[in-house]
């Protein structure tokens, strides 16, 4: 029982730790820069859903879900003001540059966040509930069952907007090859600040998802931008259902291991296998190379 | 926006500060403090404890003492904190409220005594009065003095003897282990279970069910503020029923807004002190001054460096005149806090006492369960 337990533990994780790392293969794929600013953007997400608790009306039914569409729209403005801070004016300049610039933009949020909001933990509310099921012993918290949940539909419907539409279209095209897209008529510049939009909706999405079960706090992104990091090398650089199963994978691992030997020991054996999978395929498990753009 | 106006109020007050000169027919003295705090990173939530603590203790300057001062971010490097000093010694000093983090305050300690300027600080690093360093002054219990109090309730006041010691992979949870360790062996009982955590890890429950395997009477935590609710949240959402005694961690009234008062039924966990608690109309005036200049609630950080300025105040009201009669008063004087009685072990070791507060479940409040003064960090006696 205590294994299954453990099991629905790491698929919450896993599945809010894939919204983290999809946002970041999909800013990734599109400009071949690394946003490094991602998991303070995951925080910004946890921080906004804080901020906005208080003005949810008490009388409706769910009124954390209410949030979710908020912060969606909310983060997709800071994504595009991000992507025409730190990366389009960089963007024909070395991988460095924006390598740094994202860096700096999360300092920034960092410590905005600590100055409006204050450096103590915060929980955002909870999406559905914040209540426990007990199914026969199995006691699962309700969150998790939301994270699972919204996360699967988010990245479904990240699959449906890149599978099935017109914009889904332009934009594999530009982050395939944006010089190719652009002389087809596609406005490469447009199709950067939209995948930026949506990179950062998934962290915000992201944030307010562990925000009520894992609290927030201005630093709490450092690691996730690890934990996506990772999950895209495991998975394989450019691939987004790589992404999606190297975070999922991680999140298992963490919580397995952890329940056998120890968190510290957890960890080390993470990075063992992520240099092993490095040394011997480099591309990811899943295998999809990714492309180095000059 | 309360928060962010509380602090530029701060910051205007440090302002005025720096330039005042307050209404009196005759000064006692003029005291210039910096205050000097990590506002910024991991430790930002403790150090602004800091900074509120020290700058509602010059406010209120005692009659007669013309106070200045300015607020430093010292952020998390010991190089930020050496620089905040540096700018800081250029003018005339009487001493400076020091951060809390420890790696900060050795960097700073050689600086202080090449200054000649008292650093008054609550970093509960045990090494920072082991240098022979004159010039520093520790107004909250160490680590020696808060576990020895940790593991004599768990031992002599519940009477258990199979603590599950779960703590923090950080060098703050290191040493508190270390310490726990210590005094339990002193009080005959061996821990049943260790483990350490790090404070990126999300999930609890691994660690929650390997200690719960080892069949323990009582749960000792050592960890951050949110990885001891997060703990704290789980065990009641598994309806764990083994009694959990935390770090000072839990007496953070932001860590018990994270958990519903249900959830913290039972809990309890040692500190310098609980200001929330009450137990004395000083106390009380001094949260509610709190609550009005900060917009937040005070916990035993802002309260040891509010003592621990008040008491340098109260030296240059007492007609010390510069930073070396300053030290002289603080290594040899007593003072009365709000809480506790300061008073250096002759190592700059002002505080010896710790209270135990525990949760009754209606309120996020606790009540002061045990009080240990004079504690020595030495454990003596045997449990039966």
């Amino acid at each position: 029982m205590i294994t299954l337990q453990l099991l629905v533990n790491g698929l919450a994780l896993g599945a809010a730790y894939a919204l983290v790392a999809l946002g970041f293969v999909l800013v990734l794929n599109a400009t071949a820069a690394v946003n490094f600013a991602q998991g303070d953007l995951v925080m910004a997400g946890g921080m906004l859903g804080v901020a906005l608790a208080p003005h949810l009306p008490d009388h409706l039914p769910l009124p954390g879900l209410l949030l979710l569409p908020v912060v969606l729209t909310l983060m997709a403005g800071l994504g595009l003001l991000l992507a025409a801070a730190a990366y389009l004016p960089l963007r024909r300049r070395p991988p460095v540059a924006v390598f740094i610039s994202t860096i700096a933009a999360g300092i920034i949020l960092q410590n905005g966040a600590s100055v409006l909001f204050g450096p103590e933990p915060r929980a955002a509310p909870p999406l559905l509930g914040g209540g426990t099921l007990d199914l026969g012993g199995l006691v699962v918290a309700e969150q998790s069952l939301a994270i699972i949940a919204v996360a699967a539909l988010l990245i479904a419907g990240q699959q449906w907007l890149f599978g099935r539409t017109q914009l889904g279209r332009r934009l594999r095209a530009t982050a395939q090859d944006p010089e190719m897209a652009r002389a087809c008529g596609v406005p490469v510049t447009a199709m950067i600040l939209i995948t930026f939009a949506l990179g950062t909706a998934f962290a915000g999405a992201a944030g307010l998802l562990l925000a009520n079960r894992y609290f927030v706090t201005p630093t709490a992104g450092g690691d996730l931008i690890l934990k996506a990091y990772i999950a895209v090398t495991i998975g394989g650089w450019g691939s987004v259902p790589g992404a999606v199963a190297g975070a999922l994978l991680i999140a298992l691992f963490e919580v397995g291991v952890s329940s056998v030997l120890s968190y510290p020991v957890a960890l080390g054996l993470l990075y063992a296998t992520l240099l092993v999978i490095l040394v011997a395929r480099p591309q990811g498990l899943f295998g999809e190379a990714a492309r180095r753009r000059a | 926006m309360r928060r962010f106006l509380s602090i530029l109020s701060a910051t205007a007050f440090s302002a005025v500060c720096s330039a005042s000169l307050f209404p009196g027919a005759a000064l006692a003295g003029e005291a210039s403090v910096p205050v000097l705090v990590p506002l910024t990173g991991f430790l930002s939530l403790e150090g602004t404890s800091q900074r509120n603590g020290a700058v509602l203790a010059l406010k209120d300057a005692p009659a007669g003492v013309a106070v200045r001062s300015e607020v430093i971010d010292t952020g998390t490097s010991p190089e930020a904190a050496v620089t905040a000093l540096e700018r800081a010694a250029g003018g005339k000093v009487t001493a400076v409220a020091a951060s809390m983090l420890g790696t900060q305050m050795l960097a700073m300690l050689p600086l202080a005594q090449d200054y000649g300027i008292p650093l008054v600080t609550v970093s509960g690093t045990a090494s920072i009065t082991e240098q022979g360093n004159p010039w520093v002054f520790r107004f909250f219990p160490g680590d020696a003095v808060t576990k020895e109090a940790h593991a004599r309730y768990v031992t002599e006041e519940l009477g258990k003897k199979r603590p599950a010691v779960i703590y923090q992979t950080t060098a703050y949870g290191q040493s508190g282990k270390a310490h726990l360790e210590q005094a339990f062996r002193t009080l005959g009982v061996e821990p049943v279970f260790e483990e350490g955590v790090d404070p990126a890890a999300k999930d609890l429950l691994p660690v929650l069910t390997k200690a719960l395997a080892a069949k323990p009477d009582v749960l000792v935590l050592h960890l951050h503020s949110g990885p001891t609710a997060l703990f704290i949240r789980q065990a009641a959402a598994n309806g764990v029923a083994v009694p959990i005694v935390a770090g000072s961690a839990m007496h953070q009234p932001s860590t018990a807004a994270l958990l519903e008062p249900a959830e913290l039924k039972g809990v309890c966990a040692e500190t310098a002190a609980s200001p929330i608690s009450g137990g004395s109309p000083e106390v009380e005036a001094f949260t509610a001054a709190y609550r009005a200049a900060f917009n937040a609630e005070p916990d035993a950080f802002a309260l040891g460096q509010y003592d621990g300025i008040r008491m340098v105040l109260a030296a240059v009201q007492g007609g010390a005149d510069s930073a070396e009669a300053v030290r002289k008063a603080l290594s040899s004087g007593t003072h009365q806090g709000l809480t506790m009685t300061y008073k250096s072990d002759g190592k700059g070791n002002m505080a010896h006492s710790a209270v135990i507060v525990c949760y009754d479940g209606a309120s996020r409040v606790p009540a002061i369960a045990k009080r240990y003064d004079n504690v020595t960090g030495v454990v003596t006696g045997m449990v039966k």
